[in-house]
């Protein structure tokens, strides 16, 4: 109850103030006011704003993954393209045949190395036997290359001794 | 999350538990305030589609805002002080001065007053006080339209929900002084409206 602060010919009619009823809104006036408060609205579809990949979102949640393979794609991509720009490098400040035989120093004190490994992998893989075939095949190889290369060698040889003796007898 | 009872819970408790996402407290406070917010926001536009359009978009400014609630200040003041606000800006946008509690100033046909009726809520009396009091209420709500916006809030706010003049001024956004002539005033009007039915 309010103080008396007006008055006496006023109390008759703050009374009457007082007995005036509350006046109600429609029934569904609640759920309307309740439809319309955003925090309790369900979540709505968060929109998609990386457009790279068409991913499907529902309900909040990605109903999809990327694909893998596309990354491992565009790191492969990255990788060359990292690899050719170092080449590039390379080639502009180091002369080539300077890179050449850095590159060949590295293939020559690898190469052993290289072939042991190979070898212990092959035999454990093919077995022993398939490999001392293989390698006995190889030593053949290389002892006919030799002979080859020797002939070739030879036979350069002897041709221009020839060519050198009909010079002086013409001469 | 199951539905619980806040028959004895305060305004500040219920509007924490809705600061917490609880469909059920926004419901509570909707419940505890409906009536005296919409009865407010009627009698100052006397038009019973304007005041849910009105009353409705109260709540919804209110129950979206609750996290900036200042739990100091009672929540019905602060309730009302939006109720009002929003209501003042329509009234300045269009005046509304005519009164019908039967039905919408704006209906034109009988069906569509009825339909625009407000529901007013019996206070347990016999059919004969019922009545009178009906009538002498119809004629307060007559004299209540009469009067300035400005001087309806004030006077509803302190006659009817009971608030001090310094709450007054708090929810009108107006100086204590200002609220104390704008009653003075109010109750001087309505005695000269209502001076033939003493």
């Amino acid at each position: 109850m309010i103080e008396h602060d007006f008055d006496e010919e006023f109390v008759p009619i703050a009374a009457e103030l007082q007995r005036l009823p509350y006046l109600s809104p429609s029934r569904d006036f609640a759920d309307r006011v309740i439809a319309r408060i955003d925090r309790l609205q369900p979540a709505r579809i968060a929109p998609v704003t990386a457009a790279r990949h068409l991913e499907l979102h529902q309900g909040g949640q990605q109903a999809v993954t990327p694909r893998r393979q596309m990354g491992v794609l565009r790191a492969t991509g990255r990788a060359t393209a990292g690899v050719a720009l170092i080449a590039a490098a390379a080639f502009m400040f180091f002369e080539i045949d300077v890179l050449t035989a850095i590159l060949s120093a590295a293939v020559t004190q690898y190469a052993f190395t290289l072939a042991a490994v190979g070898s212990q992998v092959g035999a454990v893989v093919l077995g022993s036997e398939t490999i001392a075939y293989l390698q006995a095949g190889a030593l053949q190889a290389i002892v006919l290359y030799i002979a080859l290369a020797f002939g070739l060698i030879c036979g350069y040889a002897g041709i221009r001794t020839a060519a050198h003796i009909a010079k002086r007898k013409a001469a | 999350m199951p539905a619980r009872s806040y028959t004895d819970v305060s305004d500040q408790q219920v509007v924490v538990f809705a600061q917490e996402g609880r469909e059920d407290a926004y419901r509570e406070l909707i419940r505890r305030y409906e009536r005296p917010v919409f009865s407010l926001i009627y009698r100052m536009v006397r038009d019973k589609e304007t005041a849910e359009d009105l009353a409705q978009e109260t709540f919804i400014k209110v129950l979206n805002n609750i996290d900036r609630y200042r739990p100091e200040f009672k929540f019905s003041s602060w309730l009302f002080k939006i109720a009002n606000n929003i209501t003042i800006d329509h009234l300045r946008r269009r005046q509304v001065d005519t009164i019908s509690i039967e039905g919408s100033p704006n209906a034109i046909t009988a069906e569509s007053a009825r339909a625009t009726a407000v529901t007013v809520t019996s206070g347990g009396e016999s059919p004969l006080e019922e009545l009178e009091s009906r009538e002498l209420g119809a004629e307060i709500e007559k004299a209540i339209a009469r009067l300035r916006p400005e001087y309806r809030a004030c006077i509803i706010l302190r006659h009817v929900e009971d608030y001090s003049y310094d709450e007054i001024a708090e929810i009108v956004k107006l100086p204590l002084g200002t609220v104390k002539t704008y009653i003075h005033r109010a109750r001087q009007e309505l005695r000269q409206y209502l001076g033939d039915l003493r």
